[in-house]
């Protein structure tokens, strides 16, 4: 009954609906087509001093990559710095002179890079797609001339051949979904009803407390059950992003992970005393925890111990290795149950907190 | 037969004393008025009645049922309505007594029935699907007041019911507080009106946690030497 009274709360109150249900897909469409690690049509600068046919073959196969758009041909050095302040160019090639005796004669070239590191990111990603222009340009030249050894770089990517970004951030927006929805909606609701005071009168009736509780949360668990399935379908459809494991196995784990975050967001609405209070403290206590020490955004490896410990507490942490494992990697039961078990423990323990937290405030 | 018989009730926060050791009995049937200035135990002795609160110490038997051993029972024998915390705004008024009167566990088609008739006394029947956002604060007293007495406890709880609305809406409130007590259920009732207590069977003044001063209002009058309840209850306030 107060389940069906809930869905009613939730169906009347048509914003909130709409934000709920719009706002994931909204969120993983945008991040889907704007963060995206990969970078095409970067503006550099090639200032050649040779202009002879290996450097022009050279600055083909920088154009011909995709990577990189040339946007001028300096024919000065201080053009070039004039190019980086004007011409928002991100990065500078100069090839030296006798850029073909070099190569012939000497088999020793120096090429300069100038980079525009106040992107970090960004110039770190064209290095080395320049780098892997370069060696292929290096290995055409060793196999057209004297027969040299071509050296060979090949890299093995694992599980994210294409080293697309979504495959790293659909688990992370899941996460984060499924704790707004779950965790924030549900401390919400519980400590509006205490502060409008008709929890005062649910409490009143017979209804048996964990009853009560449960019939206002299930509701927000299935909404962001909808949700999570909406952010799959479109990671997979629209993404190409690939579920190698079971399917199943994988709603399990997002339904073990509601249960954790809903019992976080039980906790919050258990200590504090009124709906503003609950938001900010669902805000900071979790929400940034989800996203700074998930591991999805930062790699929790290079925090700092005490960080990495604090991590562990927060559910999100678990369950975005088990989003990886099980979309990316395949696992099955078998390798990831632990994780499984991690969550559900925490479950338990934050459920019997606040029900002690209710009892206490009827004893104190 | 007493519905409700309360004996060394005491509740302390701390070191301070909410509720000290009070004492009273209300018969069946009876409007007994629960009077005192904010902050003198009122609302903290009513919540224990009500099961939300446990006594430090001292016992109550509620609808027969004692306080610390059977407060399921209670919960199913009383009913309980306040002026601040009532219904859910987002709710129908038809919505909002079927979700409590189904907690109480009363048939679906009784309820229903049991709904309308109560609606139609109170000549609102055509309104039932309208939100209670939308009606007017007297209606929704009394549409609360309904719903608390849907199904059919010995004893019904009053905390301020008609705070902040117009004379002539307090005085038909009070008319159908007179009709529920005519049919055998108890009402308690605490307000800061003292012309409301003069209505009542039996009124009670609470201060600084104990019971100061209990019997019918004309018995308190005559005692005080005093004309109307809120010269008692000044003339008690002030000593």
């Amino acid at each position: 009954m107060i389940l069906k009274k809930e869905f009613i709360h939730i169906l009347r109150d048509k914003i909130t609906l709409l934000l709920v249900l719009a706002m994931p897909i909204a969120l993983v469409l945008l991040l889907g087509f704007t963060i995206s690690t990969e970078i095409r049509n970067a503006r550099i600068s090639v200032y050649d001093l040779s202009k002879d046919s290996y450097s022009k073959e050279l600055v083909e196969k920088i154009i011909a990559s995709g990577y990189f758009q040339v946007v001028s041909f300096p024919e000065t050095e201080s053009e070039i710095d004039r190019d980086f302040k004007n011409k928002n160019v991100k990065m500078a090639i100069i090839i030296p002179s006798n850029f073909e005796q070099l190569l012939e004669k000497e088999k020793f070239v120096t090429l300069q890079i100038i980079s525009d590191v106040s992107d970090l990111n960004v110039a770190s990603i064209l290095n080395n797609y320049l780098r892997s222009v370069i060696s292929d340009f290096e290995m055409d030249y060793n196999q057209s001339s004297t027969g040299a050894l071509p050296f060979e770089i090949t890299t093995k990517m694992q599980y994210n051949p294409e080293s697309s970004s979504v495959y790293m951030f659909v688990p992370g927006i899941i996460t984060l979904i499924m704790i707004i929805i779950t965790a924030l909606m549900s401390s919400i609701t519980i400590s509006r009803e205490m502060e409008t005071g008709t929890m005062r009168m649910l409490l009143i009736t017979p209804v048996k407390k964990i009853y009560v509780v449960v019939g206002k949360v299930i509701p927000y668990m299935m909404l962001s059950f909808i949700s999570t399935i909406f952010i799959i379908l479109i990671s997979v459809f629209v993404f190409k992003m690939p579920i190698e494991g079971n399917i199943g196995l994988l709603l399990f784990v997002c339904i073990i992970f509601m249960l954790a975050s809903a019992s976080f967001g039980l906790m919050i609405s258990a200590l504090v005393k009124s709906q503003l209070e609950a938001m900010m403290v669902t805000m900071m206590g979790l929400f940034l925890p989800t996203v700074l020490l998930s591991g999805f955004l930062f790699p929790l490896d290079n925090m700092p111990f005490v960080f990495q410990l604090l991590a562990d507490v927060f559910p999100a942490k678990w369950f975005v290795i088990l989003l990886k494992d099980v979309m990316i990697k395949g696992s099955g039961f078998r390798e990831i149950w632990l994780y499984i078990l991690i969550l559900f423990v925490m479950a338990i323990v934050l459920i019997t907190i606040s029900l002690m937290q209710i009892d206490k405030r009827r004893k104190k | 037969m007493y519905s409700i018989n309360v004996e060394n009730l005491t509740k302390k926060f701390g070191d301070f004393t909410a509720v000290d050791h009070i004492n009273f009995k209300v018969k069946k049937g009876e409007i007994f008025g629960f009077l005192g200035a904010n902050g003198a135990g009122k609302t903290t002795a009513m919540k224990m009645m009500c099961g939300l609160l446990l006594p430090t110490s001292g016992n109550a038997i509620i609808a027969g049922y004692d306080m610390h051993t059977q407060s399921k029972q209670i919960r199913k024998n009383i009913g309980y309505m306040s002026q601040k915390f009532s219904l859910y705004n987002d709710l129908s008024i038809f919505e909002n007594m079927q979700l409590f009167g189904t907690i109480y566990g009363i048939p679906r088609k009784e309820l229903k029935d049991r709904i309308y008739a109560s609606l139609k006394e109170l000549k609102i029947d055509n309104i039932a699907n309208s939100l209670v956002d939308s009606i007017p604060l007297g209606w929704k007293q009394r549409v609360a007041f309904a719903t608390a007495i849907l199904h059919r406890p010995q004893i019904v709880f009053l905390d301020e019911p008609t705070s902040g609305v117009d004379p002539i809406v307090r005085r038909e409130f009070w008319n159908l507080i007179y009709e529920t007590a005519s049919t055998g259920i108890t009402i308690f009732v605490t307000t800061h009106y003292m012309d409301e207590a003069e209505y009542c069977s039996r009124i009670s003044i609470m201060s600084n946690g104990q019971l100061k001063l209990i019997g019918t209002p004309d018995d308190l009058k005559h005692r005080m030497g005093v004309e109307s309840i809120d010269e008692v209850f000044v003339k008690f306030v002030q000593r």
